[in-house]
């Protein structure tokens, strides 16, 4: 783990294979801290295996994973245990939204802060000063990012039946619960119309700029990569393509070719 | 007059519901005794509120945590036997056998959840009913304390050492058990544990990426689920005064299943309702009918076409009719309204 200062995460010869297949081949690539990453390319490429690497629900064949915790140490993450992950200051969200539908969306929104809870059992039952303490800290903290983005009226409402656009907006708040250093989001505007996908360009912006941390994200819609990543990494058959600014990438000629088909010259 | 009375109860609820619930309850022993209903009733109910604090554990368990226990009779047994083992043979206090008769069955909960609960939930459904059937063979052949087929007794019990209560005071203080765990549930779930275990039956990989540690809230729900069973068992036995291996079956777990299945996942007072349909309607009603009554099993038949009733109608269960009474009535209302307006 050589250099990490002024980055949050560093992945070093990440490789995962299922089977005969190598999902992720010796892939490598660091962050910045304050920077929005982005990791591109087609479908099958690997680009959720990483992330699933990344936060331990998979455990990768072989390379490290270098974190910048909250505490400002460096850890390698390979090897801890999934549910270790965010209490570190690592927040992800997924490809087809994880959301509980008996909850309400502020419940919801307020499991992504489980870890801060330190109640215990006998003072839950009862619901003790402790429990009612946290129990109102944490909620007007998850009523707040929902003000933020313009939720509230539903916070109440149960998460079952609300619109696509509605559930990816309640899963990254989850995400922003616990003040992480880096989330990772995976598709975000995937489903999205053009002016929610506006909307979510701007919070995840504002995210970064008020929350002074790092964003690492999957996307297809190139148009929203570019608009908003400082960097991006473009991967195929789990292999590095190239790493470096949007219009670095744009014009890679491999990148072209195994992404953005070669028709478009 | 008595709008403070009414703001208090509308402020406090469910707390006061819950309370108003268990004052209401309490005055089942006084019309029994100015003769208003049948002195059987008092029993009948009781085994309905002993079933209901079995089952709202199991609730937790199923509706909350998604997993299944085919264990609940026997653990329930494990509270009787232990208990009376305790008063009876060894002449200690209630109040000791208490927390002996739950802390016991609930050790082995933990550690038939820990060699289980590992791997995936559904094991738990097996390792619960071998545990269930070693159960019921300890209370048969450990006939030097249990005296096996002809089962074990013990009496009312006494609080504090020196207040013996009677059959009416026995059955109020099944009343405070109910109350109060129905107080520390609708507080649990409402707490983040309820939305840890909420979350990791929804979604396992959410609740891994936000640090709920799966094995842990199993094994936790599972140990509160096997505490309120033998919590059960034990006022079963200090109530009933009697206990024998046969009770404690596998028919008798399924019927605590149903008892959520009918009255409703994840509701407190569905499962309530739950317990009084499946323990109490054929004790009151199905026995006295004519034909209906003579039939051997009319109870398991009745259960049956309810659950399958229910889970064409109902599938969160039969308390959510109020949903669609409600609908109903509010529907009447506004047709009156418009006829008169
Ligand atoms: N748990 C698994 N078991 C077996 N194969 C897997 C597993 N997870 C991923 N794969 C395989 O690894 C490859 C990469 O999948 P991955 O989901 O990472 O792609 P992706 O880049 O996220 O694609 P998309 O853009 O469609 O989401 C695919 O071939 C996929 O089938
Ligand atoms: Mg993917």
């Amino acid at each position: 783990m050589d250099k990490m200062d002024n980055k949050v995460l560093k992945v070093e010869n990440l490789s995962i294979a299922f089977g005969g297949l190598k999902a992720v081949d010796n892939l490598s690539f660091d962050i910045d801290e304050g920077e929005i990453f982005g990791l591109i390319g087609p479908n099958g490429a690997g680009k959720t295996t990483v992330f699933n690497c990344i936060t331990q629900f998979y455990k990768p064949d072989e390379g490290d994973i270098y974190f910048r915790t909250n505490t400002g140490e460096v850890e390698n993450l390979v090897g801890k245990k999934t549910h270790e992950i965010i209490g570190k200051g690592l927040v992800r969200t997924f490809q087809n939204i994880e959301l509980i539908r008996e909850l309400t969306v502020v419940e919801n929104i307020m499991v992504g802060a489980h870890v801060e809870f330190k109640a215990s059992l006998f003072n839950q039952f009862f619901r003790l000063k402790k429990t009612r303490q946290e129990e109102s800290r944490i909620r007007k903290r998850a009523e707040e990012i929902l003000d933020h983005m313009g939720l509230l009226s539903i916070k109440d409402m149960l998460v079952a039946g609300q619109p696509y656009g509605v559930l990816k907006k309640i899963e990254l708040a989850r995400a922003l619960m616990l003040d992480p250093k880096l989330i990772i989001l995976d598709e975000p505007a995937a489903g999205l119309n053009d002016s929610e996908t506006l909307s979510l360009v701007n919070i995840i912006k504002e995210i970064k700029m008020e929350r002074n941390c790092s964003i690492l994200l999957i996307e297809h819609d190139m148009k929203f990569v570019n608009g908003l990543c400082d960097r991006i990494c473009a991967i195929n058959f789990g292999k590095l393509l190239a790493i470096g600014t949007p219009e670095e990438i744009q014009g890679n000629e491999q990148v072209q070719i195994a992404y953005l088909g070669k028709e478009d010259d | 007059m008595n709008s403070k009375l009414m703001n208090f109860y509308k402020s406090h609820k469910p707390y006061s519901q819950f309370l108003l619930f268990g004052i209401i309850l309490s005055l089942l022993p006084l019309l029994v005794n100015l003769g208003l209903v049948k002195y059987s009733l008092l029993t009948t109910v009781a085994s309905i509120l002993i079933y209901s604090i079995v089952a709202l554990g199991l609730n937790l368990l199923l509706g909350y945590s998604g997993l299944i226990s085919l264990g609940t009779a026997g653990f329930m047994g494990m509270g009787t036997y232990l208990t009376a083992f305790i008063t009876a043979d060894l002449g200690l206090p209630f109040e000791l056998a208490l927390i002996i008769s739950v802390a016991v069955p609930m050790l082995i909960g933990v550690l038939t959840g820990l060699v289980s609960l590992r791997i995936e939930g559904y094991y738990l459904a097996i390792a619960t009913l071998a545990i269930s059937e070693i159960l019921r063979k300890v209370f048969v052949e450990f006939d030097f304390v249990t005296n096996g087929f002809s089962g074990k007794q013990a009496q009312y019990p006494k609080l504090l050492g020196f207040l013996q209560l009677d059959r009416n005071g026995t059955y109020i203080l099944i009343v405070f058990f109910l109350i109060l765990v129905m107080v520390m549930m609708h507080n649990l779930v409402n707490s983040h544990t309820g939305r840890a275990l909420s979350t990791m039956r929804g979604s396992e990989a959410a609740a891994s990426a936000m640090g709920i540690n799966i094995y842990r809230h199993r094994l936790l729900s599972f140990a509160i689920a096997v505490s309120f069973s033998a919590l059960g068992g034990v006022l079963y036995m200090h109530f009933v005064k009697y206990t024998y291996p046969n009770a404690w079956i596998l028919m008798l777990s399924l019927n605590i299943l149903a008892v959520i299945v009918i009255g409703g996942v994840r509701s407190i007072s569905g499962t309530i309702l739950g317990a009084f349909i499946v323990f109490g309607v054929p004790d009151l009603i199905l026995k006295r009918l004519p034909i209906i009554g003579s039939i051997d099993g009319a109870a398991y038949i009745f259960n049956g076409l309810l659950i399958i009733l229910v889970i064409l109608f109902y599938p969160n269960g039969l308390i959510n009719m109020r949903f669609d009474i409600q609908r109903n009535f509010r529907k009447l209302f506004k047709r009156g309204e418009d006829l008169n307006g």
